[in-house]
Protein backbone atom coordinates (compact mmCIF):
# COMPACT_ATOMS: atom_id res chain seq x y z
CA UNK A 1 0.00 0.00 0.00
CA UNK A 2 1.46 3.60 -1.00
CA UNK A 3 0.41 5.54 1.61
CA UNK A 4 3.12 8.11 0.88
CA UNK A 5 0.35 10.10 -0.47
CA UNK A 6 -2.77 10.78 0.94
CA UNK A 7 -5.60 12.29 -0.83
CA UNK A 8 -8.89 13.65 -0.02
CA UNK A 9 -11.72 12.42 -1.37
CA UNK A 10 -12.92 15.42 -3.90
CA UNK A 11 -9.26 15.61 -5.07
CA UNK A 12 -8.96 11.91 -5.77
CA UNK A 13 -12.33 11.84 -7.67
CA UNK A 14 -11.03 14.43 -9.54
CA UNK A 15 -8.28 12.81 -10.67
CA UNK A 16 -9.76 9.90 -11.55
CA UNK A 17 -11.79 11.44 -13.82
CA UNK A 18 -8.94 13.00 -15.71
CA UNK A 19 -8.14 9.34 -15.85
CA UNK A 20 -4.87 10.16 -13.58
CA UNK A 21 -3.14 6.63 -13.37
CA UNK A 22 -1.25 6.82 -9.93
CA UNK A 23 -4.42 8.07 -8.99
CA UNK A 24 -6.13 5.00 -9.87
CA UNK A 25 -3.54 2.59 -8.80
CA UNK A 26 -3.95 4.59 -5.57
CA UNK A 27 -7.46 4.24 -5.56
CA UNK A 28 -6.88 0.28 -5.83
CA UNK A 29 -4.42 -0.29 -2.81
CA UNK A 30 -6.97 1.80 -0.79
CA UNK A 31 -10.58 -0.07 -1.51
CA UNK A 32 -9.46 -3.47 -3.67
CA UNK A 33 -9.58 -5.26 -0.66
CA UNK A 34 -12.77 -3.50 0.65
CA UNK A 35 -14.54 -4.41 -2.61
CA UNK A 36 -13.12 -7.46 -2.98
CA UNK A 37 -14.96 -8.69 0.37
CA UNK A 38 -18.11 -6.95 -1.07
CA UNK A 39 -17.48 -9.53 -4.06
CA UNK A 40 -16.44 -12.57 -1.85
CA UNK A 41 -19.66 -11.91 0.69
CA UNK A 42 -21.37 -13.09 -2.65
CA UNK A 43 -19.56 -15.45 -4.74
CA UNK A 44 -17.41 -17.99 -3.27
CA UNK A 45 -15.17 -19.16 -5.98
CA UNK A 46 -11.83 -17.24 -5.77
CA UNK A 47 -11.04 -16.84 -9.64
CA UNK A 48 -14.22 -15.72 -10.44
CA UNK A 49 -14.09 -13.21 -7.94
CA UNK A 50 -10.98 -12.24 -8.85
CA UNK A 51 -12.32 -11.95 -12.32
CA UNK A 52 -15.36 -9.65 -10.93
CA UNK A 53 -12.97 -7.21 -8.97
CA UNK A 54 -11.27 -6.86 -12.16
CA UNK A 55 -14.11 -6.21 -14.43
CA UNK A 56 -15.63 -3.94 -11.02
CA UNK A 57 -12.61 -1.63 -11.25
CA UNK A 58 -12.26 -1.52 -15.27
CA UNK A 59 -15.99 -0.06 -14.89
CA UNK A 60 -15.24 2.81 -12.65
CA UNK A 61 -11.96 3.39 -14.83
CA UNK A 62 -14.56 3.73 -17.18
CA UNK A 63 -17.64 5.38 -15.26
CA UNK A 64 -15.94 7.57 -12.95
CA UNK A 65 -17.16 10.69 -15.32
CA UNK A 66 -21.00 9.60 -14.14
CA UNK A 67 -19.88 9.60 -10.08
CA UNK A 68 -21.78 12.62 -8.81
CA UNK A 69 -20.42 12.58 -4.85
CA UNK A 70 -23.98 15.27 -3.98
CA UNK A 71 -25.51 11.44 -4.23
CA UNK A 72 -23.01 9.45 -1.69
CA UNK A 73 -19.40 8.91 -1.08
CA UNK A 74 -17.46 7.16 -3.49
CA UNK A 75 -17.08 3.93 -1.34
CA UNK A 76 -20.40 3.74 -1.50
CA UNK A 77 -21.01 4.25 -5.19
CA UNK A 78 -18.14 1.68 -5.79
CA UNK A 79 -19.65 -0.74 -3.42
CA UNK A 80 -22.57 -0.92 -5.78
CA UNK A 81 -20.99 -1.51 -9.04
CA UNK A 82 -19.26 -4.41 -6.92
CA UNK A 83 -22.42 -5.86 -5.15
CA UNK A 84 -24.06 -5.74 -8.95
CA UNK A 85 -21.46 -7.30 -11.00
CA UNK A 86 -21.22 -10.23 -8.88
CA UNK A 87 -24.77 -10.12 -8.43
CA UNK A 88 -24.89 -10.35 -12.69
CA UNK A 89 -22.43 -13.12 -12.29
CA UNK A 90 -24.43 -15.22 -9.79
CA UNK A 91 -27.08 -14.82 -12.67
CA UNK A 92 -25.43 -15.96 -15.48
CA UNK A 93 -25.96 -19.20 -17.11
CA UNK A 94 -22.06 -19.93 -16.89
CA UNK A 95 -22.62 -19.62 -13.16
CA UNK A 96 -24.98 -21.86 -12.34
CA UNK A 97 -24.22 -24.83 -14.54
CA UNK A 98 -20.43 -24.63 -12.80
CA UNK A 99 -22.13 -24.53 -9.21
CA UNK A 100 -24.50 -27.59 -10.70
CA UNK A 101 -21.25 -29.26 -11.87
CA UNK A 102 -19.41 -28.50 -8.52
CA UNK A 103 -22.47 -29.83 -6.45
CA UNK A 104 -21.83 -33.17 -8.07
CA UNK A 105 -18.53 -33.78 -7.95
CA UNK A 106 -18.48 -32.22 -4.20
CA UNK A 107 -21.40 -35.27 -3.81
CA UNK A 108 -18.60 -37.67 -4.59
CA UNK A 109 -15.25 -36.35 -3.46
CA UNK A 110 -16.28 -34.84 -0.16
CA UNK A 111 -14.24 -31.04 0.13
CA UNK A 112 -10.61 -30.67 -1.15
CA UNK A 113 -8.53 -28.42 -2.12
CA UNK A 114 -11.11 -26.29 -2.87
CA UNK A 115 -10.75 -22.62 -3.81
CA UNK A 116 -14.25 -21.76 -2.30
CA UNK A 117 -14.92 -19.74 0.35
CA UNK A 118 -17.10 -20.18 3.28
CA UNK A 119 -19.08 -16.90 2.80
CA UNK A 120 -20.80 -17.38 5.39
CA UNK A 121 -17.60 -15.59 7.82
CA UNK A 122 -17.21 -12.58 5.09
CA UNK A 123 -18.43 -8.73 5.33
CA UNK A 124 -22.03 -8.19 5.70
CA UNK A 125 -23.16 -11.80 5.85
CA UNK A 126 -21.10 -12.37 9.02
CA UNK A 127 -24.02 -10.23 10.89
CA UNK A 128 -26.18 -11.17 8.69
CA UNK A 129 -26.55 -13.97 9.37
CA UNK A 130 -27.39 -13.72 13.45
CA UNK A 131 -30.66 -11.92 12.55
CA UNK A 132 -33.83 -13.51 13.24
CA UNK A 133 -34.02 -15.77 10.73
CA UNK A 134 -37.94 -13.90 8.87
CA UNK A 135 -35.11 -10.65 8.83
CA UNK A 136 -32.23 -12.73 7.37
CA UNK A 137 -33.34 -14.02 4.69
CA UNK A 138 -35.05 -10.89 3.28
CA UNK A 139 -31.51 -9.29 3.55
CA UNK A 140 -30.17 -12.48 1.89
CA UNK A 141 -32.52 -12.06 -1.15
CA UNK A 142 -32.18 -8.74 -1.71
CA UNK A 143 -28.94 -7.74 -0.88
CA UNK A 144 -27.18 -10.61 -1.63
CA UNK A 145 -28.96 -12.01 -4.25
CA UNK A 146 -30.22 -8.83 -5.75
CA UNK A 147 -34.39 -9.10 -5.46
CA UNK A 148 -36.51 -6.72 -5.52
CA UNK A 149 -38.81 -6.31 -2.81
CA UNK A 150 -41.96 -7.22 -5.57
CA UNK A 151 -40.25 -10.34 -6.41
CA UNK A 152 -39.20 -11.15 -2.72
CA UNK A 153 -43.04 -10.78 -1.87
CA UNK A 154 -44.17 -12.77 -4.36
CA UNK A 155 -41.35 -15.50 -3.75
CA UNK A 156 -41.98 -16.19 -0.23
CA UNK A 157 -45.54 -15.27 -0.53
CA UNK A 158 -45.42 -12.65 2.35
CA UNK A 159 -47.22 -9.09 1.36
CA UNK A 160 -44.93 -6.02 0.01
CA UNK A 161 -45.86 -4.01 2.80
CA UNK A 162 -44.76 -6.74 5.20
CA UNK A 163 -41.61 -7.92 3.34
CA UNK A 164 -40.88 -3.57 3.58
CA UNK A 165 -41.72 -3.20 6.85
CA UNK A 166 -39.30 -6.43 7.88
CA UNK A 167 -36.18 -5.47 5.63
CA UNK A 168 -36.44 -2.12 7.12
CA UNK A 169 -36.12 -3.50 10.60
CA UNK A 170 -33.44 -5.97 9.67
CA UNK A 171 -31.29 -2.87 7.77
CA UNK A 172 -31.91 -0.95 11.28
CA UNK A 173 -30.44 -3.90 13.12
CA UNK A 174 -27.86 -3.81 10.98
CA UNK A 175 -26.94 -0.75 11.58
CA UNK A 176 -26.76 -1.32 14.71
CA UNK A 177 -24.17 -3.76 14.89
CA UNK A 178 -21.79 -2.20 12.27
CA UNK A 179 -21.90 0.78 14.95
CA UNK A 180 -20.40 -1.04 17.54
CA UNK B 1 -43.12 15.13 6.56
CA UNK B 2 -41.53 14.19 10.03
CA UNK B 3 -38.17 13.71 8.83
CA UNK B 4 -36.68 12.25 12.24
CA UNK B 5 -39.34 9.33 10.94
CA UNK B 6 -37.83 9.51 8.08
CA UNK B 7 -34.86 9.39 8.74
CA UNK B 8 -35.04 6.06 11.16
CA UNK B 9 -37.14 4.00 9.01
CA UNK B 10 -34.69 2.47 7.23
CA UNK B 11 -34.84 4.04 4.20
CA UNK B 12 -31.27 5.42 4.43
CA UNK B 13 -30.19 1.86 5.09
CA UNK B 14 -31.89 0.36 2.03
CA UNK B 15 -30.38 3.29 -0.11
CA UNK B 16 -27.10 3.20 0.60
CA UNK B 17 -26.71 -0.87 0.31
CA UNK B 18 -28.58 -0.20 -3.26
CA UNK B 19 -31.75 -1.96 -2.25
CA UNK B 20 -34.39 0.65 -2.68
CA UNK B 21 -36.42 0.69 -4.81
CA UNK B 22 -36.36 3.66 -7.94
CA UNK B 23 -39.15 5.39 -6.63
CA UNK B 24 -37.78 5.23 -2.86
CA UNK B 25 -34.23 6.19 -4.84
CA UNK B 26 -35.72 9.43 -6.34
CA UNK B 27 -37.46 10.59 -3.15
CA UNK B 28 -34.60 10.41 -0.82
CA UNK B 29 -32.56 11.94 -3.53
CA UNK B 30 -34.45 14.52 -3.30
CA UNK B 31 -34.92 14.87 0.30
CA UNK B 32 -31.39 14.83 0.65
CA UNK B 33 -30.99 18.03 -0.83
CA UNK B 34 -33.64 19.72 1.28
CA UNK B 35 -33.04 18.80 4.20
CA UNK B 36 -29.22 18.51 5.84
CA UNK B 37 -29.91 15.57 8.21
CA UNK B 38 -31.19 13.51 5.58
CA UNK B 39 -27.56 14.29 3.46
CA UNK B 40 -26.38 13.69 7.01
CA UNK B 41 -27.72 10.19 7.55
CA UNK B 42 -26.94 9.12 4.76
CA UNK B 43 -23.21 10.48 4.64
CA UNK B 44 -23.05 8.68 8.26
CA UNK B 45 -24.14 5.11 7.55
CA UNK B 46 -22.04 5.64 4.12
CA UNK B 47 -18.72 5.75 6.60
CA UNK B 48 -19.94 3.44 8.93
CA UNK B 49 -20.23 0.53 5.83
CA UNK B 50 -17.04 1.99 4.73
CA UNK B 51 -15.07 1.20 7.73
CA UNK B 52 -16.72 -1.75 8.07
CA UNK B 53 -15.90 -3.13 5.04
CA UNK B 54 -12.43 -2.01 5.70
CA UNK B 55 -12.24 -3.58 8.91
CA UNK B 56 -13.41 -6.90 7.12
CA UNK B 57 -11.09 -6.25 4.50
CA UNK B 58 -9.70 -9.08 2.55
CA UNK B 59 -6.72 -8.60 0.05
CA UNK B 60 -7.22 -10.09 -3.31
CA UNK B 61 -4.13 -11.72 -5.32
CA UNK B 62 -1.24 -9.42 -6.06
CA UNK B 63 -1.91 -10.19 -9.54
CA UNK B 64 -5.03 -8.79 -9.68
CA UNK B 65 -3.75 -5.23 -9.56
CA UNK B 66 -0.94 -5.89 -12.17
CA UNK B 67 -4.17 -6.95 -14.76
CA UNK B 68 -5.81 -4.33 -14.18
CA UNK B 69 -3.63 -1.56 -14.26
CA UNK B 70 -2.61 -3.04 -17.66
CA UNK B 71 -6.24 -3.21 -18.73
CA UNK B 72 -6.86 0.11 -17.93
CA UNK B 73 -3.62 1.35 -19.77
CA UNK B 74 -5.12 -0.51 -23.12
CA UNK B 75 -8.96 1.52 -21.97
CA UNK B 76 -6.84 4.68 -22.49
CA UNK B 77 -5.12 3.44 -25.80
CA UNK B 78 -8.43 2.31 -26.73
CA UNK B 79 -11.32 3.94 -25.34
CA UNK B 80 -14.22 2.02 -25.74
CA UNK B 81 -17.32 3.47 -27.93
CA UNK B 82 -19.28 2.28 -25.55
CA UNK B 83 -18.79 1.74 -21.93
CA UNK B 84 -21.57 -1.21 -20.88
CA UNK B 85 -23.14 -0.42 -17.46
CA UNK B 86 -23.54 -3.96 -16.16
CA UNK B 87 -22.87 -7.58 -18.05
CA UNK B 88 -19.92 -9.73 -18.78
CA UNK B 89 -16.20 -8.99 -17.93
CA UNK B 90 -14.87 -6.72 -21.04
CA UNK B 91 -12.69 -8.65 -22.85
CA UNK B 92 -10.31 -5.61 -23.65
CA UNK B 93 -7.39 -6.67 -24.90
CA UNK B 94 -9.13 -9.05 -27.84
CA UNK B 95 -11.90 -6.74 -28.34
CA UNK B 96 -9.50 -3.46 -28.72
CA UNK B 97 -7.18 -5.40 -31.29
CA UNK B 98 -9.97 -6.38 -33.05
CA UNK B 99 -11.64 -2.88 -33.15
CA UNK B 100 -8.54 -1.26 -34.63
CA UNK B 101 -8.23 -3.81 -37.25
CA UNK B 102 -12.04 -3.81 -38.23
CA UNK B 103 -11.54 0.02 -37.78
CA UNK B 104 -8.84 0.06 -40.67
CA UNK B 105 -10.89 -2.25 -42.79
CA UNK B 106 -14.09 -0.37 -42.54
CA UNK B 107 -11.97 3.28 -42.90
CA UNK B 108 -9.92 1.64 -45.96
CA UNK B 109 -13.04 -0.08 -47.24
CA UNK B 110 -14.75 3.48 -46.95
CA UNK B 111 -12.07 5.17 -48.62
CA UNK B 112 -12.18 2.81 -51.21
CA UNK B 113 -15.91 3.11 -51.81
CA UNK B 114 -15.60 7.02 -52.28
CA UNK B 115 -12.85 6.91 -54.91
CA UNK B 116 -14.38 4.49 -56.95
CA UNK B 117 -17.56 6.30 -56.63
CA UNK B 118 -15.86 9.21 -57.47
CA UNK B 119 -14.00 7.66 -60.26
CA UNK B 120 -17.38 6.69 -61.55
CA UNK B 121 -18.81 9.87 -61.59
CA UNK B 122 -16.17 11.52 -62.76
CA UNK B 123 -16.08 8.48 -66.00
CA UNK B 124 -19.61 8.59 -66.55
CA UNK B 125 -19.67 12.73 -66.69
CA UNK B 126 -16.49 11.65 -69.63
CA UNK B 127 -18.51 9.57 -71.09
CA UNK B 128 -22.04 11.48 -71.36
CA UNK B 129 -19.78 14.04 -72.83
CA UNK B 130 -17.71 12.18 -75.42
CA UNK B 131 -20.93 10.49 -76.47
CA UNK B 132 -22.94 14.28 -76.71
CA UNK B 133 -19.89 15.26 -79.13
CA UNK B 134 -19.87 11.47 -80.71
CA UNK B 135 -23.93 12.51 -81.87
CA UNK B 136 -22.45 15.98 -82.53
CA UNK B 137 -19.92 14.85 -84.96
CA UNK B 138 -22.18 12.34 -86.50
CA UNK B 139 -24.90 14.74 -87.09
CA UNK B 140 -22.28 17.35 -88.63
CA UNK B 141 -21.02 14.73 -91.46
CA UNK B 142 -24.47 13.63 -91.96
CA UNK B 143 -24.85 16.85 -93.36
CA UNK B 144 -21.54 17.54 -94.80
CA UNK B 145 -22.72 14.38 -96.49
CA UNK B 146 -25.25 15.36 -97.80
CA UNK B 147 -24.03 18.92 -99.01
CA UNK B 148 -21.10 16.88 -100.19
CA UNK B 149 -23.97 14.91 -102.31
CA UNK B 150 -25.75 18.04 -103.25
CA UNK B 151 -22.51 19.91 -104.74
CA UNK B 152 -21.89 16.53 -106.68
CA UNK B 153 -25.20 16.61 -107.82
CA UNK B 154 -24.50 20.31 -109.24
CA UNK B 155 -21.05 19.54 -110.39
CA UNK B 156 -21.82 16.60 -112.42
CA UNK B 157 -25.13 18.81 -113.77
CA UNK B 158 -22.32 21.36 -114.57
CA UNK B 159 -20.11 18.97 -115.75
CA UNK B 160 -22.77 17.86 -118.18
CA UNK B 161 -23.53 21.31 -119.25
CA UNK B 162 -20.27 22.21 -119.77
CA UNK B 163 -19.15 18.77 -121.93
CA UNK B 164 -22.58 19.66 -123.89
CA UNK B 165 -21.33 23.41 -124.33
CA UNK B 166 -18.07 22.37 -125.84
CA UNK B 167 -20.40 20.18 -128.43
CA UNK B 168 -19.38 22.48 -131.76
CA UNK B 169 -22.40 21.58 -132.83
CA UNK B 170 -24.00 23.63 -130.24
CA UNK B 171 -25.54 26.76 -131.38
CA UNK B 172 -26.52 29.56 -127.81
CA UNK B 173 -28.66 31.71 -127.94
CA UNK B 174 -29.05 34.09 -125.52
CA UNK B 175 -33.10 34.75 -124.20
CA UNK B 176 -32.78 38.73 -122.71
CA UNK B 177 -35.43 40.18 -120.50
CA UNK B 178 -38.15 41.70 -122.64
CA UNK B 179 -39.56 45.28 -121.86
CA UNK B 180 -39.92 46.10 -117.81
CA UNK B 181 -38.42 42.97 -117.47
CA UNK B 182 -34.41 43.59 -118.31
CA UNK B 183 -32.63 42.25 -115.29
CA UNK B 184 -34.26 38.43 -116.43
CA UNK B 185 -32.02 36.44 -118.41
CA UNK B 186 -32.05 33.15 -119.90
CA UNK B 187 -29.89 30.60 -122.13
CA UNK B 188 -30.71 27.88 -125.17
CA UNK B 189 -28.57 25.26 -126.26
CA UNK B 190 -29.99 24.05 -129.40
CA UNK B 191 -27.90 20.90 -130.65
CA UNK B 192 -27.93 21.94 -134.61
CA UNK B 193 -27.22 18.47 -135.56
CA UNK B 194 -30.06 16.57 -133.22
CA UNK B 195 -32.16 19.27 -132.47
CA UNK B 196 -32.12 18.84 -128.71
CA UNK B 197 -32.86 21.81 -127.12
CA UNK B 198 -31.24 22.58 -123.34
CA UNK B 199 -32.13 25.43 -121.05
CA UNK B 200 -30.05 27.58 -118.72
CA UNK B 201 -32.21 29.85 -116.58
CA UNK B 202 -29.81 32.31 -115.52
CA UNK B 203 -31.79 34.93 -113.67
CA UNK B 204 -35.48 34.24 -113.33
CA UNK B 205 -37.28 35.29 -110.38
CA UNK B 206 -38.94 32.44 -108.39
CA UNK B 207 -42.27 31.77 -110.05
CA UNK B 208 -45.17 32.13 -107.54
CA UNK B 209 -47.47 29.32 -106.10
CA UNK B 210 -49.45 27.54 -109.12
CA UNK B 211 -47.12 28.96 -111.70
CA UNK B 212 -44.24 27.61 -113.57
CA UNK B 213 -42.20 28.90 -116.61
CA UNK B 214 -43.08 27.74 -120.21
CA UNK B 215 -40.40 27.63 -123.34
CA UNK B 216 -41.20 28.46 -126.37
CA UNK B 217 -39.92 28.02 -129.69
CA UNK B 218 -41.03 29.77 -132.67
CA UNK B 219 -41.79 28.77 -135.36
CA UNK B 220 -42.25 30.22 -138.86
CA UNK B 221 -44.48 32.96 -136.17
CA UNK B 222 -46.37 30.52 -134.52
CA UNK B 223 -45.40 29.45 -130.94
CA UNK B 224 -44.80 26.24 -130.17
CA UNK B 225 -44.56 24.68 -126.49
CA UNK B 226 -40.72 23.61 -125.62
CA UNK B 227 -41.41 22.12 -122.54
CA UNK B 228 -41.92 22.82 -118.42
CA UNK B 229 -39.08 24.63 -116.71
CA UNK B 230 -39.02 22.15 -113.65
CA UNK B 231 -38.58 24.29 -110.52
CA UNK B 232 -36.20 21.82 -109.25
CA UNK B 233 -33.98 22.77 -112.81
CA UNK B 234 -30.24 23.51 -111.69
CA UNK B 235 -27.66 24.46 -113.78
CA UNK B 236 -28.74 23.00 -117.29
CA UNK B 237 -32.09 20.99 -118.00
CA UNK B 238 -32.82 18.95 -121.42
CA UNK B 239 -36.24 20.55 -123.28
CA UNK B 240 -38.15 19.19 -125.68
CA UNK B 241 -36.64 18.67 -128.88
CA UNK B 242 -37.18 21.62 -131.51
CA UNK B 243 -36.37 20.35 -135.60
CA UNK B 244 -36.46 24.19 -136.39
CA UNK B 245 -37.30 27.62 -134.73
CA UNK B 246 -36.19 31.36 -135.65
CA UNK B 247 -36.66 32.61 -131.52
CA UNK B 248 -37.23 30.88 -127.94
CA UNK B 249 -38.88 32.79 -125.49
CA UNK B 250 -40.14 32.36 -121.87
CA UNK B 251 -43.57 32.82 -120.41
CA UNK B 252 -45.07 32.32 -116.99
CA UNK B 253 -48.26 30.04 -117.14
CA UNK B 254 -50.15 28.12 -115.02
CA UNK B 255 -48.42 24.98 -113.62
CA UNK B 256 -48.46 22.28 -115.94
CA UNK B 257 -48.46 24.76 -118.70
CA UNK B 258 -51.06 25.88 -121.64
CA UNK B 259 -51.32 25.22 -125.18
CA UNK B 260 -50.54 29.10 -126.72
CA UNK B 261 -48.30 31.42 -124.42
CA UNK B 262 -49.47 34.20 -122.30
CA UNK B 263 -47.73 37.40 -124.19
CA UNK B 264 -48.36 39.25 -121.26
CA UNK B 265 -46.23 37.15 -118.82
CA UNK B 266 -43.33 36.43 -121.37
CA UNK B 267 -39.80 37.19 -119.68
CA UNK B 268 -36.97 36.84 -122.07
CA UNK B 269 -36.87 36.41 -125.47
CA UNK B 270 -34.15 35.22 -127.81
CA UNK B 271 -33.64 35.09 -131.57
CA UNK B 272 -31.36 32.30 -133.32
Amino acid sequence: MNNSIVYQESELVMLLKQHHETAFSYLYDHYSASLYSVILSIIPDRELSNDILQEVFVKIFRQIETYDSSKGRLFTWMLNIARNASIDALRSKNYQRSQQNRELTENVYERGGSTQTNTDKIGLRKIVNKLKEEYRVLVELSYFEGFTQEEISKMLNIPLGTVKTRLRTALIQLKQVIKT
Amino acid sequence: MDIQAYIQSGIIESYVLGIASAEEVAELEILQLQFPEVAEAVSEFSSSIEEYSLKNAIAPPPVVKSNIMAAIKKEQTFPPVISLPTGAPPTADISAKHYSILRMFAAASVILFLVSGGLNLYLYKQYAQKSGDYRALLAERNSLLVNNQVYQTHLRQWQSAAEMMADPAMAMIKMKGTAGREQNLATIFWNTTNKDVYLMPNKLPHPSKGKQFQLWALVNGKPVDAGMLSPDCEGVCKMKNIPQAQAFAITLENEGGSPTPNMQEMYVLGKV
